[in-house]
């Protein structure tokens, strides 16, 4: 019953979709054609939070909302490396991180493709030179495709993994 | 067959005398082992014997103890294959203690544990080839007594004398129990032989049937250990040698069973459908409250001492199932649920027994039951671990090993007696399946913690990191036992057809058990249902195979890389981290919040400067103890207090006694005069 109150009280809650929205669309159809011919099925993420400030990851999490809901388009987001096809790695990396990003690298299965999220993975950014942090994440374990901004929007995100998959 | 009944008796008196007599410790070890051994296999050959040629072992000896109609055997094929049951553990218990009584070495008397170890095999062998109540309760309580013996033979550990206590006080209510049923039973025989009381039995009055059949129940159910009479397997189970514990709780509980089928299905000739009724509730009730405690024990002798109480439930399912269905003219029907019951009783002697003898290499090699403490033990264990792996899976009715077919079986045994039209039989059917399933699910994961805890991750304590694998002795008694699991599994066609002699003990039931086994199939009357479990297996090997192969193929087309266990990416990992047996265990005690009623208690010290550094935390958590609580304290109170007011009697003057004496004959003589009169 309260549900429903609820349910009333709020009315739709829904947006349309921002401008440029078709764009997004299509990319994630592309994800989707290409990630089925690569693999026959989804393509299986692991996101690897190396020490950002966590814009980054709203972005990512952004991804798997109702706006952009790249679940459909098989983007999926696994729980462990040991499911994995891609590594998403967001921030500088730390010294705390920087063995967990290796061991998080090593456990997942070849062929793997890494993809680095954010100004910060590519240049440490605003930590740069911090004695917490070990250094991009490319000093630390290959990757394939650098998304630059702070932080990158959801359809940077995907041209960034529309990129490493179309590497193969 | 007179003969390899001798050689029965033979060998556990050779086993006893030569653990008393031998010289030297190993001596006294080899010749325990080598008299039961001798005896154990000797009673198999006589089971086998009964079997093969269908004829019932008969020897009595009158003269002995003649006042109560002397002493007389008498092995039919429902005795037989408790016999056989007896000797199937016997055997390899007996080469297992050869190397596990060597921790009892200059602690704790060999000898003694070596004469009561084959005294105790002796009279629990005995005891189904007992012809008449004279030779029934003397074999029954020896059987007791020398496993109370048994239990106390680490006598210095702090809970031994109350764990024996406890069995103690049971097994002789029990007892009580079982001898007023067998007095009400004679009362109107011409001898107390059980060919003579099966005649008068059927002269007795209906009501007089149910109440000896209600006390046979209790008495033996104290044995079997059955709910709520189960409270001493948890305490004495554990305390026993780890040998004993796997005798105990592989084979004697089982003559409880024996005992409520000797009197209410052969004696009394079955009884009214509430009869199995109660069985059946008695026995889902000690199924399902079993399983749940034993989910909540760390302690891994518990942990397998209340799995046995769910395993009776099982069993008296079974029974239940085929005596309601007996009552109710379906004898195809009961056929089924006896034999599933009787299978599930030589199944669960097998892997239980394994279970203990796995159980006691692991307390053997860390001296430690607390699964909380252990951890890592496949790689330091692997026999054992490999063992105890086979037992779990068995337990937990996974194919193609034996409990899958036991439970199988008494699944398809109770499902048609949901459509049953007769009153309340169909809710009740429908209940125990629930119970059954809801047991099953439960069980696999009570052995998931014992296993996974015990002997997966890394060692939670270093003597757990120091441990090391077992004699070759107990790994060739837990081989026997491994292998007797999946043989019991993948051969159970002609098994169960061979068993449907033991049904004898009423017309029409053998016949209709016989039908159970054609070919590779296992089928329910009217093909209610059919498996193969020589099929499974067999599909099960070639996909494990297939799998097995194709990984090697791929490994070597693409080559192998070979990295850490996945754990979160931690720099390093120590036992900390690891799961808890009790950790295990909370979401299932969150489920069963309103049974278990856990108390917590937890308590943090926190460093003086700050409330961000922890120094020590102390979690403990309780369940509450139902039984114990509310239906034994009190009674142990009342009991204490009706002690206490006798004591008045013991004044400490001769006077008072001459008194009483005197009140005595006097009473005696008036008596007299009466019945005179
Ligand atoms: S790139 Fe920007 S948003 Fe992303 S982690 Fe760095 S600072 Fe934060």
């Amino acid at each position: 019953m309260r549900l429903f109150s609820k349910i009333l009280q709020v009315g739709i809650a829904t947006e349309p979709l921002a401008p440029g929205g078709d764009e997004v669309v299509r990319l994630l159809h592309e994800v989707d054609a290409r990630a089925r011919r690569l693999f026959g099925r989804a393509l299986a993420i692991r996101e690897v939070d190396a020490g950002s400030c966590n814009g980054c990851e709203l972005e990512i999490s952004g991804l798997t909302s109702p706006v952009y809901d790249s679940e459909r388009f098989g983007i999926h987001f696994v729980a462990s490396p040991r499911h994995a096809d891609m590594l998403l790695v967001t921030g500088p990396v730390t010294r705390n991180m920087a063995v967990p990003l290796v061991k998080t690298y090593e456990a997942t299965p070849d062929p793997k493709l890494v993809v680095a999220v954010g100004d910060c993975a590519r240049t440490c950014g605003v930590f740069q030179g911090s004695y917490a942090v070990a250094g991009s994440v490319d000093q630390i374990i290959p990757v394939d495709v650098f998304v630059d901004g702070c932080p990158p929007e959801p359809a940077d995100i995907l041209r960034g993994i529309l990129g490493a998959i179309g590497r193969r | 067959m007179t003969f390899l009944f001798w050689l029965m008796l033979a060998g556990y008196a050779f086993g006893a005398v030569a653990a008393l007599l031998a010289p030297g410790n190993r001596a006294v070890r080899r010749g325990t082992a080598t008299g039961a051994v001798v005896g154990a296999t000797a009673s198999i050959a006589l089971a086998l014997g009964v079997f093969a040629t269908d004829a019932t072992f008969a020897f009595d000896a009158p003269a002995l103890l003649s006042v109560a109609d002397g002493v007389a055997f008498r092995l039919d094929a429902l005795g037989a294959f408790f016999l056989g049951l007896v000797g199937l553990v016997a055997a390899p218990c007996a080469i297992y203690g050869a190397g596990y009584s060597a921790t009892y070495e200059g602690r704790y008397s060999l000898r003694f544990l070596g004469a009561a170890l084959n005294l105790f095999l002796l009279t629990m062998s005995l005891v189904p080839c007992a012809g008449n109540v004279l030779t029934f309760l003397l074999m029954w309580e020896g059987m007791s007594l020398t496993s109370y013996f048994l239990v106390m033979t680490e006598r210095d550990e702090p809970d031994t004398v109350n764990a024996g206590g406890w069995y103690l006080a049971m097994t002789h209510a029990g007892v009580a129990l079982v001898l007023a049923a067998f007095l009400l039973l004679a009362a109107g025989a011409d001898t107390t032989s059980f060919v003579h009381l099966r005649a008068a039995a059927i002269r007795l009055s209906p009501t007089m049937h149910s109440v000896v059949f209600v006390l046979a129940l209790l008495g033996f159910g104290s044995k079997a250990g059955l709910m709520p009479l189960h409270v001493w397997l948890p305490r004495a189970h554990p305390a026993a040698p780890s040998h004993v514990s796997a005798l105990m709780s592989g084979v004697m509980i089982k003559l409880g069973v024996y005992g409520v089928l000797r009197v209410g299905l052969d004696l009394l000739g079955g009884g009214p459908a509430w009869w199995g009724a109660l069985l059946i509730v008695l026995g889902a009730l000690s199924a399902v409250l079993g399983v749940l405690y034993a989910l909540m024990e760390n302690d891994l002798k518990r942990l397998l001492a209340y799995s046995s109480v769910e395993n009776v439930g099982l069993i008296f399912v079974g029974v239940g199932a085929g005596s309601l269905f007996l009552s109710l003219g379906a004898v195809p029907a009961a056929g089924v649920a006896l034999s599933a019951g009787l299978y599930h009783a030589l199944n669960h002697a097998a892997f239980k027994g394994l279970l203990f003898l796995g159980a006691g290499s692991v307390l053997h090699a860390t001296g430690t039951r607390d699964m909380n403490l252990l951890g890592g033990l496949i790689r330091r264990l692997p026999w054992t671990a490999l063992f105890f792996l086979t037992a779990s899976l068995a337990i937990a009715g996974l194919p193609p090993l034996n409990g899958f077919v036991s439970e199988w079986l008494l699944f398809q045994s109770l499902l048609p007696g949901i459509g049953s039209s007769a009153p309340f039989v169909a809710p009740l059917m429908t209940l125990a399946v629930g119970a059954l399933a809801l047991t099953g699910g439960l069980a696999a994961a009570g052995f998931v913690k014992a296993f996974g805890v015990t002997f997966l991750a890394i060692p939670r304590s270093p003597a757990a990191e120091h441990a090391h694998e077992a004699s070759l002795s107990m790994r060739i008694a837990m081989g026997i036992l491994a292998i007797a699991c999946a043989g019991l599994g993948v051969a159970a066609v002609p098994i169960l057809a061979a068993l449907s002699a033991v049904l004898a003990v009423r017309t029409g039931l053998s016949a209709a058990t016989a039908e159970i086994g054609g070919g590779v199939w296992l089928s329910t009357p009217e093909r209610f249902a059919q498996m193969s479990p020589a099929l499974i297996a067999l599909g099960l090997g070639v996909v494990i195979a297939g799998v097995w192969l194709g990984v090697r193929v791929m490994a070597a087309r693409r080559g192998v890389r070979i990295g850490e266990t996945w754990g979160c990416g931690r720099v390093t990992q120590t036992p900390r981290m690891e799961y808890t047996a009790t950790a295990f265990a909370e979401p299932l005690r969150r489920v069963f919040a309103e049974l278990y009623r856990p108390t917590k208690d937890l308590s943090i010290d926190f460093h003086p400067e700050s409330r961000y550094f922890v120094q020590s935390i102390e979690y403990r958590s309780e369940i509450v103890p139902w039984f114990e609580r509310y239906l034994y304290a009190p009674l142990i109170a009342r009991v204490q207090g009706w002690g206490l007011r006798t004591r008045a009697l013991q004044s400490g003057s001769a006077h008072a006694y001459l008194t009483y004496l005197v009140i005595a004959l006097l009473a005696l003589l008036g008596m007299l005069l009466v019945q005179g009169a």
